[in-house]
This record gives C-alpha cells, structure tokens and sequence, in this order.
C-alpha cells in the first residue's frame, strides 16, 4: 500500500480511509500534501465529507459553495497565525521537515526585510556622518536625490539611496518633506534634540566602545 | 491521543506545523459546527464569522489538545464557548447587530424563516443543499447491497472498520474498498450539483 503508486484512484481510495480515520501514519501524510497541491483532491475530500453529513441529517447537506468560501476565508486568517508546534510523536516520518518548510516558508519575508532595515540604517548613519551639520531630523531618512533639481546634482550628502521610500526630496535647494516623516520626527523629538545625534559621530563612537565592554 | 479518535493522525500533523491537516479537518466540520452556532446565535449573517472564530481559536490552543477527548467533542466546546461569547458582546453592544438582537426577542416563526433567508443562506444556497441532499439518498438506494451497508454502518452507525468487517463477516480491506466505491458512486451523482468543473473552486 505505502509503495504503491500515487494514481488518482489509489490516493482517492486513502482520503477515503482518512476520513474515517483509518489511514497509517506514512500514507496520511501522502494524504494531506495531495490535498495541499491538488484541487481536486480538495474537492474529494469535501465531496466525501458532505456525503456523510448528507447521510447523517438533511440540513447539513450544502451545494458546496459555501462551503469553499469558507475555507478561503478562514485560510487569510490562518495564515495571519504563527505556526503551531507541539512536542512531535514517534513514527510519523518527515513531518519535523514538513514543519520546518512551512515555518521557512512562512517567515521568509522577515529575512529580506531585516536586510533593508539593516540597510537603512546604515544609510542613515552614513549620511548622518557625512553631513554634521545637516539637521538630524534629515539625516534620518536616507533618500533618492530628485532629478530634477539640478543643485541636487552637487550635494554630496544623500549617498544611499533606498527607491523602496522617499520621504524627502530636494528641489531647487529646498527640502520637500513628507509629512509622516514630519509626524514621525515630532513623536521622536528626544531624539532630535539629544547631543548624540547633533554629533553623529560621537553617536557611532559610543556604540563600538559598547560593544568591546562586554 | 485517543485512539478512537478518527480524527488523531490529521490533529498529529497539525501539532507537528502542518497547517494544511488542520484545513482538512475545517473542511470535515465546518458544517456542523456552523449547525451547531446557528442553533444558538439566530443572525445567520453571524454564523459563519463565529465559526470562523471558532476555528481560529482551535488552531492556536490545538498545542494544549491532548486527545482525552475525541477532537469534535472539544472543536464543539470551542464554538458553543464562542458563540456565547459573541451573544454577551452582542447584548453589550447592540449597534454590532440589531438584526440578530430582534431576531432573539422575536420568536414569531415567519420572521425567524425571513432571517434564515438572509444574504448567508439565500433561497438558492437552501434548493442547492436539497438537492445535494436528495441525490445522496437516491444515490445510496442505488447501490448494490454490500457497499451501502458498508458506507452506512460507518457513517450512520460511526464503526470502525474493523467491527464493520466483523460484521459483514469479510477483510478489513474489503471493508475500506467497499466503503471508498460508495463514496465514488455516491460522489459521481453529486459532480453535476457541486461544481461545473471538479475541484475549480478548492
């Protein structure tokens, strides 16, 4: 049985033993990935279910529709969830790597935005560095020069240029600045005003010395 | 984990992150557990986002199941727990649904008919679900004698295969084969009622 081939038939005739439970382990979990890749195995596993609810009580029959819409909802809440793990049995084979896929699938997205946060950061003291004098308020928000403005050509400042934000723009030598970053510079004010950060420098000189106390 | 429990090695992959075994048992009780909330929280409009809730609620605390029950049993502590819980939010706040606070006060039953009829359940949804109802009934008187013992003492009577096979006196892997072409014949006739093309909507 678990050698045998994987054609519709057979892997109809397993969903039909899972939903009654009687499925070993190794042929369940060929079970639920051909429910995870393949529509119509979803539709079975349905179809099969209604059937014995249909056979239970009438008022449990449904044309399936509903049925579908359900799912799909409950999917974009589901996925909104972190992963489950509980302490793992023996004996179902390769499911601690099936969790591991999922979690890797599921949390991919934090890795590259960790990347771009770490970039902005670094922009961020870069230009804060390289322009003192410049309010940190600005140096703040690493942004592209605007290309229009032909002054801009020559600031030496805006080294790193992030095209995911651009809050600030230059134009004709004035600062065009986005209101969030205004909101957000206004909630951060202690930041603004701290000498740490009016030099930039000795800001970056205290988080290495940090560093090598430990 | 029980092993009664039809429903243990899918609740197994779901502890060990598989997100989808636990879809596959959405699948097998949403239902009765939207059933099981309409009986309490009259707003059909209300039903399945409380089922939806109650779904939600199972999958995070599903690392605490621990099988002393049968999964149903506690799936069903979940949504009457919800649905009260929905019903005294619903009397503290009554801008959320007056349609469902009136359908409480009103009893009347042709009031009660209209709010079943409401946007969830419309007069469509209900013929469809009566006629996939009717060909299931028609589909098992069709079947030869074997296989509609087989399907019903497992899915009227709930026995397993092995006293099914004790009881028609054959293999329990000619219990599964029976029960698995009844379901293939039963599922044949209800094709053209739950779908144009099978599986275009999973």
């Amino acid at each position: 049985m678990s050698a045998g081939p994987e054609n519709d038939s057979t892997l109809r005739e397993h969903l039909s033993a899972l939903v009654d439970g009687e499925l070993k382990p190794g042929d369940a979990a060929r079970a639920c990935a051909a429910w995870r890749d393949d529509a119509s195995c979803r539709a079975t596993w349905h179809t099969y279910h209604l059937i014995g609810d249909a056979l239970r009580s009438d008022d449990l029959a449904s044309d399936g529709q509903h049925d579908a819409q359900f799912l799909k909802a409950l999917r974009e809440r589901l996925a909104r969830e972190p992963v489950v793990l509980a302490p793992a049995p023996q004996g179902v084979e390769s499911a601690p790597m099936r969790a591991v896929a999922v979690g890797g699938r599921r949390w991919g997205w934090r890795a590259p935005s960790a990347v771009a946060a770490g970039f902005v950061m670094v922009a961020g003291a870069l230009v804060a560095t390289r322009e003192p004098e410049r309010p940190a308020a600005v140096a703040l928000a690493p942004t592209p020069v605007a290309k229009a403005a032909p002054s801009a050509a020559a600031e030496p400042i805006l080294v790193a240029t992030n095209p995911a934000a651009a809050p600030v723009g230059m134009v004709d030598g004035k600062f065009i600045r986005d209101a969030r970053l205004d909101r957000y510079l206004a909630a951060h004010k202690q930041f603004a005003g701290s000498s740490a950060l009016g030099v930039p420098s000795a800001f970056l000189r205290s988080a290495t010395s940090d560093a090598s106390n430990r | 984990m029980n092993a009664n429990d039809a429903d243990a090695p899918l609740v197994e992959r779901v502890k060990l992150g598989d997100v989808k075994a636990f879809e596959m048992l959405v699948v097998k009780y949403q239902r009765r557990i939207e059933r099981l909330i309409g009986r309490m929280v009259r707003d059909v409009d209300l039903v399945p986002d409380i089922a939806q809730e109650t779904f939600v609620r199972a999958y995070r605390a599903i690392p605490q199941f621990r099988g002393e029950s049968a999964f149903y049993t506690w799936l069903y502590r979940i949504a009457v727990n919800t649905a009260k819980k929905a019903l005294v939010e619903l009397k503290r706040d009554p801008t959320v649904s007056e349609s469902a606070l009136a359908a409480r006060e009103d009893d009347d039953e042709t009031s009660r008919v209209e709010n079943e009829l409401s946007d969830g359940e419309t007069p469509d949804a209900v013929l469809a679900s009566k006629q996939v109802a009717a060909a299931v009934n028609a589909a098992i008187e069709a079947l030869s004698e074997d296989l509609r013992q087989a399907i019903t003492l497992r899915e009227i009577e709930g026995l397993s295969y092995e006293e099914i096979a004790d009881l028609m006196n054959c293999p329990i892997g000619t219990v599964r084969s029976r029960i698995f072409r009844a379901r293939e014949a039963i599922a044949l006739r209800l094709r053209p009622l739950l779908d144009t093309r099978e599986g275009s909507r999973w």
